[in-house]
């Protein structure tokens, strides 16, 4: 096991490596000029044009300017934002955020996915069932950010239950309504994971015989039925953590919360590059951790599978 | 990674490779097809059964026919001069214009006909893209495995960790045009991935069967394996996969719209109808309500319809 | 996984469900906020939240940006102000300035003045933080203002290179409370322009560690910074306790609030999370007058925009196009339509707030007559390929005044194809300012100081985006700036502005108004239309 990691982790490396050269070939490459961008209207006197552009590098080739960048990364400098911030900095901060966004909206997805999915799949063909597939169904065709502003409206305006936006109210208050949100998709998800797998456990013949020798329904259930049927969902659960992450970027927008994804975006409009390849590199690490853990804790739940020769 | 044979879940990816399993856990437990039996004829017919399916299809063909023909549809269901004249601005839905008007006074009911084009051709292009290419590399990877594999799996990997949104950002500010062709070509670029994968599985898999050697004993050269024994055998499940992401791909366009960086004018599109509606929903929800409702009901149809198509395929879920 | 069950309630219907919570959230919202509780008691303390968008700096010289200069109305006190009634200029840290010839200035500041860390206010204050602007490679932002200053040419070398000295010849610091300024040629207009932010002193702090200075700004207003500025998330002020000048604050701090998205920041201002909001979105006026009734207010704003033609292209060389494009174009109907009926129609290059403002100035050109249009865009022979319309991804509202210009184009002109150009501004910038655009632009302006000249001289003067030039124009802002009265100066830039019109090399669009909300806990909201917006040291608080 211990080699099998080692070899995951260093297989990591040059992918980390492609992704922030992709990433900073599509950020620099294009034409544009950022610093007359953030001027607006207004023209550049020349001379704080030329400083602005050394400043920030933005007149290397861009392989000149890859290699600065990860000379600078060796040694724990991500570069700095336009406003003259460090990139690290700032990331610090958001990372936060966005953590907390998708952990709220990971563990909704976990608890209400499962909880759905167990009951639609004890009420298969009955109303609950049905209403579960049918409300699963609809959000998934739902746009996150439709569902956003709907939740806005009704939770936060008329209702008043939430905070409409903003992360000032902090964990759990401001997290709630946008972790559900963002958590949407994935509990229809995981729902239609757990209904699914679940009938076909029930199947199995050693639940059958299990019924047969006059256990309760419930305890053939829980003792028997969902620790094999959750690996599945166990399996999807792992890798959505990463796309959580990567995924709030319409959700941090509708909801005003000062997280990586929103960073990221305004960032691509602006074409502060050191912040998007920083981001987007974060971000993929944190799907190839997230891959590394769901490959191992896969086969420890299903001995089956070994990963080692 | 190493997996005993009879593991039912993810499908096995026996081999040199660093370790790809496959992401899309939607999929059910595979069954391949046994040999010399065509997996469709009974599925299909099963398909037909089904009155969602039929809902599900009535609903497309209507999106399609007013996609391929707007405007016969506008004529029929509007009073639309093809004018935009401000003063009607928001105005909400009445007898001759069952939608209303559109924040720049246009008939809204014509608007969201011509905006069902972009979603459709978009979803359908990608999807067809994407399917391709997935074809293609996971083939290629599966078939011949070692450093086109690992070189191949590599890609995936870099492009699979891509968040969509970022990606799909960066991509598109480089085509200043963002047409419906640069759109595409966005989408395909971050939509091939777990495709790509699951045809991988598949070839690997089929690759050690017996009637594969059979064919290649006989001298069947690589081509003619690839085209002829394997890819008809490996592409049901890549294609069940494509067809549940069709909807994925049309609310990607409408968020990419949404997010001001997708199509531009003078396209017509439901992202960019609801982009426009956003700042108004308090006060005229039409504006925002009828190209949700369509947006919605099409994305819907295309997730039902993979959906039985899936289960078609895989009976023992019903 | 689904299997069909999931199905047997048609598509239609779930569909239908999604329109039923749709309309329902929406009903939901409709109804009145809460009762007006009477007049604000007019008791000094308390602490107000206000909506903000991000700023780029805090440092005076380092920043145009309308949301930092908000900040920085309660941090510093600049040598002028402008009167909030009519935007002329009147002394604030400095008690006096003089000329003769308009291009010597002599300043005198007030005694006594302290930087909240103790620090004195000299006048050598002054000079450093305008030195400090004006020297090209610290690259900071508002250099460009210090342009007039006699030695800004020396400190900005037109090729980059590294300037011989980091001074401008032109000020000099006669003694602690004596500056004296030289300008490169007379300029009337310059104490307006020392209303303007970055025109405040620094303290030494501010060059011993600017970074640390920009997240925590020392200054010498009414209101000085609580702990430091926290990116994305907020800005809080506290009453500065040494301040001796004329605006001391009423309450006790001022917490900022620091939003992405302004329709956002408007719903935590009805949720009563934020007290005052300066720049509601048009689109939600009709909401926000509703909802806020007396605590809702428009007033016209120095901002304008413009459609702007690119000269250089051949197809837009004749001035009848040009007339042709504005006459197709409903100014009232989109200002109705897209902005609620918030924005002005423009009928001049000025807005109308400013002094110097002629009503109707631009004439028929800049009315809506589609079919006069038709006929002078026949008479000028029509116009071959696609016309293209360059404007910013930046705001949603860019887009839909673009669409209801390019459907009136194509309806009103019968021009087939036209389409967009939207881009970031980073892409926008090199192509508009390169001359590189091949269709109308979308141009704005920020008003720096309620002047005609203001408009005319940073819209068309040299190097201008749409490559207009006419010696006659030049040389009516030169007079216009040499005018010993602010009515002869006010003569010479009508003439100016009127060369412009008959031109049009820039088409005047509408002029922007703020609107701005605040909840009845706030009292004395007093929102002046140039540089200072809210004055934050006037705000009552109930508390």
């Amino acid at each position: 096991m211990g080699r099998y990691i080692a070899r995951r982790l260093l297989y990591a490396v040059p992918v980390l490596l492609a992704t922030t050269f992709l990433i900073h070939a599509m950020v620099f490459v294009l034409p544009g000029d950022p610093i007359q961008g953030l001027a607006g209207d207004r023209p550049v006197p020349a001379a704080v044009l030329a400083e602005l552009h050394r400043r920030y590098h933005l007149d290397d080739p861009l392989v000149v300017q890859y290699a600065k960048y990860l000379g600078g990364l060796l040694t724990g400098d991500l570069g700095r934002t336009f406003t003259g911030e460090p990139v690290a900095d700032t990331l610090a901060g958001r990372w936060q955020v966005t953590l907390r966004l998708g952990l709220t909206a990971w563990f909704l997805e976990t608890v209400l996915g499962v909880a759905l999915g167990v009951w639609a799949a004890l009420r298969k063909g009955r109303w609950a069932d049905n209403a579960v597939l049918a409300g699963t169904t609809l959000v998934i065709a739902v746009p996150v950010y439709i569902v956003g502003y709907l939740a806005q409206l009704l939770f936060g305006v008329k209702l008043g239950w939430f905070p409409v936006a903003g992360a000032e109210d902090g964990w759990p208050t401001a997290y709630l309504l946008p972790g559900l949100v963002l958590a949407s998709f994935g509990v229809a998800y995981v729902a239609r994971l757990t209904r699914a797998s679940l009938l076909e456990n029930l199947r199995a013949d050693y639940v059958r015989t299990a019924g047969a020798k006059g256990l309760p329904r419930w305890r053939v259930v829980v003792r028997h039925t969902l620790r094999n049927s959750l690996i599945p969902v166990v399996t999807f659960l792992g890798i959505e953590l990463g796309s959580l992450m990567a995924g709030a970027v319409v959700t941090e927008y509708v909801f005003n919360l000062p997280g990586v994804g929103q960073q990221v975006f305004q960032a691509i409009q602006l074409r502060e590059g050191p912040t998007v390849v920083g981001i987007t590199t974060a971000l993929v690490l944190v799907y190839c951790l997230a891959n590394l853990v769901v490959d191992v804790l896969y086969g420890l739940l299903d001995p089956r599978i070994r990963h080692d020769q | 990674m190493t997996s005993s044979p009879q593991a039912p879940a993810p499908p096995p990816a026996p081999a040199p490779a660093p370790p790809a399993p496959v992401r899309d856990l939607s999929l059910p437990p595979k069954r391949r097809p046994r040999r010399g039996e065509s997996p469709s004829a009974g599925a299909w017919r099963d398909l037909r059964r089904r009155p969602l399916v039929l809902a599900c299809t009535g609903v497309l063909l209507v999106m399609a026919l007013m996609a391929a023909l707007p405007e016969p549809f506008v004529a029929l269901l509007t009073d639309d001069s093809g004018r935009c004249e401000l003063a009607d601005s928001r105005v909400g839905p009445n007898l001759h214009h069952p939608f209303g008007f559109d924040l720049q006074g246009c008939d809204y009911l014509g608007q969201v006909v011509r905006g069902s084009r972009p979603s459709l051709v978009i979803g359908l292009a990608v999807t067809a893209g994407a399917l391709l290419l997935s074809l293609l590399l996971g083939m290629l990877a599966g078939f011949f495995g070692g450093w086109v594999d690992t070189l191949l799996s590599g890609l995936t990997d870099v492009f699979f960790g891509l968040p969509f949104v970022l990606g799909a950002t960066v991509v598109l500010v480089a085509f200043p045009d963002h047409g419906l062709g640069a759109m595409t070509l966005v989408l395909v670029a971050l939509g091939w991935t777990t495709m790509t994968r699951v045809m991988r599985a598949q070839v690997i898999g089929l690759k050690q069967a017996d009637y594969v050697q059979a064919a290649r004993s006989t001298g069947a050269g690589p081509l003619r394996l690839m085209t002829r024994h394997l890819l008809p055998n490996a592409v049901t499940p890549v294609v069940v996969v494509a067809m549940l992401n069709v909807g994925n791909v049309i609310s990607g366009e409408a968020t990419l719209d949404f997010l001001g960086v997708g199509l531009q004018y003078p396209a017509v599109s439901w992202g960019l109808q609801l982009n426009a509606a956003q700042a108004y929903v308090l006060d005229f929800p039409h504006l925002l309500a009828f190209p949700a409702l369509f947006l919605s009901a099409t994305v819907l149809s295309f997730i039902l319809l993979g959906d039985a198509v899936r289960d078609a395929y895989d009976p023992k879920l019903r | 996984m689904l299997t069909a069950r999931a199905g047997r309630l048609p598509a239609a219907l779930l569909a239908l469900a999604l329109l039923a919570v749709a309309g329902s959230a929406a009903a939901g919202c409709v109804r009145r906020s809460d009762e007006d509780p009477g007049p604000v008691p007019d008791v000094p303390g308390g602490t107000f939240t206000v909506a903000l968008t991000e700023p780029d700096h805090l440092t005076p010289g380092r920043t145009t940006s309308s949301y930092s200069l908000q900040v920085l109305e309660g941090l510093f006190d600049t040598p002028l102000a402008l009167d909030p009634a009519d935007g002329h200029a009147v002394p604030l840290a400095a008690e006096s300035i003089s000329t003769d010839d308009q291009r010597v200035w002599t300043l005198h500041f007030r005694p006594g003045a302290r930087f909240h860390n103790g620090e004195p206010v000299t006048a050598a204050s002054y000079a450093d933080a305008w030195n400090a602007a004006a020297y090209g490679p610290n690259g900071w932002e508002a250099n460009g203002y210090f342009s007039q200053i006699d030695g800004y040419a020396a400190l900005n070398p037109a090729d980059g290179a590294k300037p011989p000295t980091d001074r401008l010849s032109g000020l000099e610091v006669v003694d602690d409370s004596t500056l004296k300024v030289t300008l490169g040629a007379p300029f009337s207009q310059f104490p307006m322009l020392l209303a303007f932010p970055a025109f405040a002193p620094l303290p030494k702090a501010a060059f011993a560690d600017p970074a640390g200075y920009d997240l925590h700004p020392v200054g010498n207003g009414p209101f000085a910074m609580d702990g430091d500025w926290r990116h994305q998330q907020r800005i809080d002020l506290r009453r500065a306790g040494g301040y001796t000048g004329p605006r001391p604050a009423t309450a006790d701090g001022v917490h900022f609030r620091i939003f992405t998205s302004k329709d956002t920041a408007f719903t935590e201002l009805r949720a009563g999370h934020v007290d005052f909001m300066a720049s509601v979105p048009p689109s939600r006026a009709y909401e926000a007058k509703r909802t806020f009734g007396k605590r809702y207010s428009v007033r016209p704003s120095g901002t304008m925009d413009y459609l702007g033609l690119p000269l250089w292209d051949t197809r837009y060389a004749k001035p009848e196009l040009r007339q042709a494009i504005s006459m197709a174009i409903d100014r009232r109907g989109i200002t109705r339509a897209i902005f609620n009926e918030v924005f002005a129609p423009a009928d001049s290059l000025v807005a109308g707030m400013i002094p110097g403002h002629r009503a109707g100035a631009c004439g028929e050109t800049c009315e809506y007559r589609p079919e006069r249009a038709k006929e002078l865009f026949d008479r000028a022979g029509g116009f071959t390929g696609t016309l293209e319309l360059y404007f910013a991804n930046s705001d949603p509202t860019y887009e839909q005044w673009m669409t209801a210009v390019a459907n009136e184009l194509k309806q009103n002109l019968g021009i087939r194809a036209i389409a967009f150009r939207k881009m970031s501004g980073a892409d926008l910038g090199p192509i508009l300012n390169g001359h590189k655009a091949t269709g109308p632009y979308r141009q704005n302006w920020v008003v720096d100081y309620p002047s005609v000249q203001n408009y005319l001289a940073g819209l068309l003067g040299p190097n201008n985006r749409s490559g207009w030039s006419d010696p006659a124009f030049d040389r009516a802002l030169a007079l216009g700036n040499a005018a010993p009265t602010a009515a002869e100066s006010e003569e010479h830039y009508h003439e100016a502005e009127s060369i412009a019109l008959r031109a049009l090399p820039l088409i005047p669009l509408w002029n922007w108004q703020d609107q701005t909300a605040w909840s009845s806990r706030i009292g004395n909201v007093l929102v002046d239309p140039y540089v200072a917006g809210l004055h934050l040291e006037k705000v009552t608080v109930r508390h």
